[in-house]
């Protein structure tokens, strides 16, 4: 055996090697992000209740899907939620924070940062309860004693502007993630860049239109894309604040709706195959999702090299 | 006087004392039961004793553990589980004096708020699917035709007939029917209740009715004179004259009382001799009419009401008289007695109750009863243990336990012999409204029940905040019933 054939053999051996270290992480991989996917479309082309029987059904809970007659309304809310919340507050308003903090001293920043941090941190009952006590009818609740000040008569804000508490409730929890990455990002410029644009005489606002806002747009698209995502398979505050009401299918969304028909009903009933197949759906909207802003965004440039210098 | 007659006069007041006495003791002391209902108690018991021992021989000798879940939600409903605890105490005593090497243990479980029913049947069936489920599982006996038809639960007939002459004869015969699904039976019912409409008196007081006017507003629903429009007409000018800030308060969760209204409207939710679930039109459309007209015609009833707290929307508004009426159920009252929201005292002078009254003149008011009910696992016979829970529950199954769970929650008797038992007698509020059975419903032991129920609940909901009027309302209803359920509904 050539000395070449050897080395060729040996080097074979030693990736293959080195791939036997893989295998628990891949089980991993599999077990629990490629197996629920899988299993989801499966249960979707079955009709499974609480008797647990693949029974399939074929197409036909995605032809229900169609007919159904809430599904339209409730896509919408969905796309209405998903880019409202992320335009007010995931990213516009994590991105306001995140400049104005970066401004002003390190300590304030920090302590602001910190306070900005706290609805993420509440246990989420909590949270959503103190936001519906703030809301409520009466005249004393807070909502209405601080209209009050502005000359405006008590209001039930649930009833009357259910998306606005729905988006405060979840925006308020969701700007955090953003801020965290902007202020990060904002925070590894070079400092000589801000200098030589204070020397050239440009105001703070010029600053950050055309040295800081450039230089963090991939954190940008980051999280615009990160948080699409998940504000799409996201229900847990809505669900604890209007529980989809207070109307018809008022503020409910798709994942809730999929939750809602898969395990929440007062009497027992429960439609799993129905509610995997709304789950798929959502899956196959992520993943259109996905690919447009991986196209979008060119998330191939944004992950080949680092965009900003790490100090 | 003279002394001797002082001493006849003494000896003769003390002759008509001691006969006065006697003759008084004799009618007000109770008297013990008669021979034949001591020989029945002892045949009871001898029968019972015949099956433990009957079961002792059956049993390894060791401890057996049998796996309880029960629920309130309300926390005064703790009986629920205590009494199969309490059970399970006797049967250990009758094992000790047998000289049995056995043991029973429960192992129970007693949910409570915040979980509700649907996490509790979730878990169960979760928990059923890894094998962790209990042996006796309490549930509304709605959900039998469901368990039964997937084999989650086994047929109870043998066992009542064996146990009949124990205490299953005592069992309050239109309780059977809640709990048979396809002629068998599937569940021993645990306890039912009413559903009241309770009303503040001390209200009624300050809009000028009498004391006999409020004391008969109960019989007037009754007797069909005082509708549900009346009742809109009543709570309006409650509010209007600024006595309370809400009219009337129902459930501010999904559920099943809401179905009375479209029952004093005429409406039928089942028919038995089909087995179907019933939706009556007519019926359903003045429902729909009666809710929206009392949001927004009378402004009585919140638009927001579904979307209330327990506490801030519901209980507390009317036992701080800021409500005039209330759909509630028997057990609320046990409930704000235990939460220390009203004394005694205050329920009894200022809270009044009635049925739910019929939607038009002359009609037959309503109330709804939804008995709970002990079932029994096929996972307890997998276990071995079907034979000591089915024991459990008959022992359990006893007007003096059951009378415990009744007062202290509110809830209305099983058995014939609870309605004579001390405990229960002495609460007047339980003699009142047990008339009110004979005017009950009982929702269906359909296993797509819970579609109807979540179909009607979205519907109602979008009346109330005004998303649909009640004409579209009513057509979205009848076609999702229909493209839902199809030929599980007869449409009348």
């Amino acid at each position: 055996m050539s000395k070449v054939l050897l080395k060729e053999r040996i080097r074979r051996f030693y990736r293959g090697y080195l791939a036997v270290f893989l295998v628990p992480s891949m089980l991993f991989i599999g077990i629990f992000f490629i197996l629920p996917v899988f299993l989801t479309f499966l249960i979707g082309l079955t009709s499974m209740d609480y008797s647990f029987r693949w029974t399939w059904v074929g197409i036909n809970n995605y032809i229900k899907i169609l007919s159904d007659r809430w599904a339209s309304k409730i896509l919408f809310n969905t796309f209405f939620y998903v880019f409202s919340t992320l335009a007010l507050f995931n990213v516009g308003l994590a991105l306001l924070i995140s400049i104005a903090t970066t401004h002003i001293s390190d300590v304030v920043g920090s302590i602001f940062r910190g306070i900005w941090l706290l609805p993420r941190i509440t246990p989420s009952t909590v949270y959503a309860l103190l936001w519906l006590w703030a809301a409520r009818g009466e005249g004393s609740s807070l909502f209405n004693w601080l209209a009050g000040f502005l000359g405006f008569t008590p209001i039930d804000w649930k009833l009357r502007y259910p998306w606005l508490l729905v988006i405060l409730v979840n925006g308020f929890v969701g700007t955090s993630f953003g801020m965290i990455i902007f202020t990060a990002a904002l925070k590894s410029i070079p400092e000589d860049y801000i200098r030589a644009a204070k020397v050239d005489g440009a105001s703070t606002l010029q600053i950050i239109r055309h040295i800081e806002l450039p230089l963090i747009k991939w954190p940008l698209l980051f999280v615009t894309a990160y948080q699409t995502l998940s504000l799409f398979t996201s229900y847990e505050y809505i669900l604890l604040v209007t529980n989809g009401g207070p109307g018809l299918y008022t503020t409910e969304v798709w994942a809730l709706y999929s939750y809602h028909l898969a395990f929440a009903q007062y009497g027992g009933i429960v439609k799993f195959g129905y509610g995997a197949a709304l789950a798929t759906v959502l899956v196959v909207i992520g993943v259109i999702m996905s690919i447009i802003y991986l196209k979008m965004f060119r998330f191939r440039e944004l992950m080949s090299e680092p965009k900003i210098e790490v100090m | 006087m003279r002394r001797g007659q002082l001493t006849v006069l003494s000896a003769v007041l003390l002759i008509i004392g001691l006969v006065v006495g006697i003759v008084i003791g004799y009618f007000a002391i109770p008297r013990g039961p008669s021979e034949s209902d001591i020989q029945k108690i002892i045949a009871e018991r001898d029968q019972l004793k015949a099956k433990v021992q009957e079961l002792m021989n059956s049993l390894k000798p060791g401890e057996v553990t049998v796996k309880v879940w029960t629920i309130g939600p309300d926390p005064p409903s703790e009986y629920r589980l205590k009494n199969i605890e309490i059970a399970a105490d006797i049967l250990n005593s009758m094992l000790k004096t047998l000289g049995a090497n056995v043991t029973v243990k429960v192992e129970g479980e007693f949910f409570v708020r915040p979980v509700e029913w649907a996490e509790y049947k979730n878990k169960f069936y979760l928990d059923y699917q890894a094998g962790k489920a209990p042996d006796i599982y309490l549930t509304g006996h709605e959900d039998i035709g469901f368990l039964a038809e997937n084999n989650y639960i086994i047929p109870l007939d043998d066992y009542v007939n064996q146990y009949w002459d124990v205490v299953y004869y005592d069992v309050i015969k239109t309780l059977w029917d809640a709990v048979k699904y396809k002629g068998k039976i599937w569940g021993i019912p645990q306890d039912t209740e009413a559903r009241p409409l309770y009303f503040r008196k001390d209200v009624l007081r300050a809009l000028g009715w009498s004391e006999s006017e409020i004391e008969n507003l109960p019989k007037k629903i009754r007797d069909g004179e005082f509708t549900l429009y009346d009742l809109l007409e009543l709570a309006k000018e409650a509010k209007d004259r600024g006595l309370v800030e809400r009219g009337i308060l129902h459930r501010v969760k999904e559920g099943y009382d809401y179905f009375q209204f479209y029952l004093a409207f005429g409406g039928r939710l089942w028919d038995p001799s089909s087995g179907k679930m019933v939706f009556t039109e007519d019926a359903w459309r003045k429902t729909l009419k009666w809710f929206y007209d009392a949001v927004y015609e009378y402004g009585v009833i919140s638009p927001n009401q579904f979307s209330g707290d327990w506490d801030n929307d519901f209980h507390l508004p009317f036992t701080e008289g800021r409500a005039l009426f209330l759909s509630g159920g028997t057990w609320h009252k046990g409930e704000w007695i235990q939460k220390g929201l009203l004394t005694e005292d205050e329920f009894n002078n200022n809270i009044g109750y009635a049925l739910h009254p019929a939607g038009e003149r002359g009609g037959k008011p309503v109330t709804l009863s939804h008995p709970l009910v002990y079932t029994i696992t096929k996972l307890a016979v997998d276990r071995g243990v079907a034979d000591v829970a089915f024991l459990l529950i008959t022992i359990a199954t006893d007007p003096h336990l059951n009378s415990y769970h009744s007062v202290q929650s509110s809830h209305l008797a099983i058995l014939y012999s609870q309605i004579s038992d001390s405990r229960y007698t002495k609460d007047p509020f339980l003699h009142d409204v047990a008339y009110m059975l004979d005017y009950t419903t009982f929702i269906p032991n359909h296993p797509k029940w819970g579609d109807y129920s979540r179909i009607v609940f979205n519907i109602l909901r979008a009346v109330e905040t005004g998303d649909l009027g009640p004409e579209d309302a009513f057509n979205e209803l009848r076609s999702e019933i229909q493209s839902e359920l199809g030929d599980a509904v007869i449409f009348e």
